[in-house]
């Protein structure tokens, strides 16, 4: 993991600032976002990989490509946490005032 | 939580870049990342013992192939690849070398290179054993075609290294080991070369023995070339020690009037009755005009001219009869031509000329012809035949220790036993007269061993 982290150092900030920018973006948006059971499906989708990268069953560069799509992954949901997190205080904060 | 939810929904528009973003990366480091780990992997192994070694890199996973010397070694190098950061998984494909039953190893020399082949035990001894035969042949191409396996006995290289010394000993052969059995044929460089090796093969590792030792010597070669132009006569090549090496080059010098170059070197090796045979071999030559002898181990070798039909005869029928048994003389004489007639005074100064330089030998206080001397009758009897016409007076001298009764008759016996053997060779008796003076006509005083010696002679006299 720690290899795949400073190999890829680059592209994990990136995807880290991608989903800083869509967790920013996600809390004033209006209009639906994805069902519960799309979003269910989902879940068990990302589990189903995360299983699959962690029991080392998808063989060669296969492999490689998923645990990088999953690392990326979860830098995006962590930049996507964060910015939505702090865009939510930054509106909390200003809708006093107003 | 419920926040945190509701904001989610909404986050799958970024998986769009986000997929784009992990096709660029994967597309841009799959291959730097393969050629890292490779590298690592190389790195991981490079003190570990192994032989074609193969690393193939699919993603993170490694698929390492390799030939070990030992299970141990195996599971070494599977483990130091594995531990290697960012390898996600090993795929064993090594195994371990076949093991040689028996285990054979050789070294093979030849005109132009030295060959080893057979098995070595690991790759490394491979080189040593490689770079210590290209350091005893120094410029001798060495030939690598050893491969590897396992099973070797204990204390291999300590035998192969010794063994690798002897090959420079040989002239060409084979030196073979075979589990713990040593084998070495051919043919010795030098003289006393097989002894060497013999020698060395003592000092075999414990558990080594000799299985067979047929390394053969090379000829013992003595030579002998008497050159009538030079007036020298040559001898080149081994004697055994420096007893047998006096022996003969006191022989000689009794024999040959010539000037005697002795290029003589003692070695070891020669067969037995050497002495004896190269003592008869020179008196034959000593009867040739110009001729060549080549002794080789057991084989005597003549060739050159007698100085008449008579002698060649006698040189090719009875030398074979002085000879040890066992040995070959294989004479080829030819006659060497007539000289001219000259008249009686030129036959005179011949006849001084040659007994001026060498003189007839008899045994002590008796008229026996020693055998030394037959080289220098043979020159007096084809002077003789030179100037037929003429009547020659043999005349016997002795010094004067003894009675003069007694010398004037041992040198009137002398004198005649000469006249004996030139009738023998064919001369007619009538030419000839015996007489014998004694010690009455003294050429040195008698007071010195080096006078009486010249007082006891043979003088040849034209009448």
């Amino acid at each position: 993991m720690s290899y795949l982290v400073s190999f890829h150092m680059g592209w994990l900030i990136g995807s880290l600032l991608l989903g800083f920018c869509m967790g920013w973006i996600s809390v004033v948006q209006r209009g639906n976002g994805t069902s519960k059971v799309t979003a269910r499906w989902l879940a068990v989708l990302v589990a189903g990989l995360v299983a699959a990268s962690f029991a080392q069953v998808v063989p060669g560069r296969f492999g490689y490509w998923l645990d990088l799509g999953l690392v990326m992954f979860a830098c995006y949901l962590v930049g996507c946490t964060i910015g939505a997190w702090l865009r939510d205080r930054v509106v909390s904060r200003s809708q006093p005032a107003a | 939580m419920q926040k945190l939810f509701r904001w989610a929904s909404k986050w799958w528009l970024g998986l769009i870049p986000l997929a784009v973003m992990w096709g660029f990366a994967a597309w841009n480091n799959t291959v730097p990342v393969e050629a890292d780990l490779s590298a690592r992997s190389a790195a991981a192994l490079k003190d570990t013992v192994l032989d074609k070694t193969r690393i193939a890199v699919d993603g993170r996973d490694i698929s390492l192939a390799a030939d070990a010397f030992s299970e141990e070694g195996r599971r070494d190098a599977v483990a130091a690849v594995e531990s290697v950061p960012g390898v996600r998984l090993v795929d064993d494909r090594t195994r371990l070398v076949a093991e040689a039953k028996p285990f054979v190893w050789n070294a093979e020399r030849d005109v132009v290179r030295v060959t080893l082949s057979g098995s070595a035990p690991l790759p490394a001894m491979k080189g040593r054993l490689t770079e210590a035969a290209r350091k005893e042949l120094g410029g001798v191409e060495v030939a690598d075609q050893m491969g590897l396996a396992r099973g070797a006995p204990p204390r291999f290289e300590a035998a192969a290294m010794l063994l690798l010394d002897q090959i420079g000993k040989l002239k060409d052969g084979k030196i073979t080991i075979s589990d713990s059995k040593v084998s070495l044929s051919g043919m010795a460089r030098d003289l006393g070369g097989r002894e060497a090796i013999a020698a060395a093969l003592k000092n075999l590792p414990e558990g080594f023995a000799v299985a067979a030792n047929d390394v053969k010597a090379p000829p013992y070669i003595f030579q002998a070339y008497k050159d009538p132009v030079a007036a020298t006569v040559t001898l080149t090549g081994y004697v055994p020690d420096n007893d047998v090496h006096a022996s003969i080059a006191s022989s000689a010098s009794r024999k040959f009037s010539e000037k005697i170059v002795d290029n003589l070197k003692a070695s070891i090796g020669a067969p037995g009755s050497f002495n004896t045979a190269v003592v008869a071999a020179l008196g034959a030559l000593s009867r040739l005009s110009t001729g060549t002898l080549v002794v080789s181990d057991r084989e005597v070798k003549l060739s050159g001219d007698a100085l008449y039909e008579g002698a060649a005869n006698d040189i090719r029928a009875g030398l074979g009869k002085d000879f040890p048994k066992a040995w070959q003389y294989k004479p080829e004489i030819t006659v060497k031509p007539a000289a001219g007639p000259v008249d009686g005074s030129v036959c005179q100064q011949l006849f001084s000329e040659l007994l001026g330089k060498g003189r007839i030998r008899f045994e002590a206080k008796r008229s026996t012809i020693d055998p030394d001397s037959a080289g220098l009758l043979d020159r007096l009897i084809e002077t003789a035949l030179r100037c037929p016409t003429t009547n020659i007076e043999v005349a016997g001298h002795t010094d004067s220790d003894g009675e003069d009764a007694f010398n004037r008759a041992l040198s009137e016996k002398r004198a005649q036993a000469v006249i004996d053997y030139l009738v023998k060779a064919g001369l007619p008796a009538d030419r000839f007269t015996a007489v014998g003076y004694g010690s009455t006509q003294p050429v040195a005083g008698n007071d010195t061993d080096v006078g009486k010696a010249q007082n006891r002679r043979i003088e040849f006299l034209v009448r």
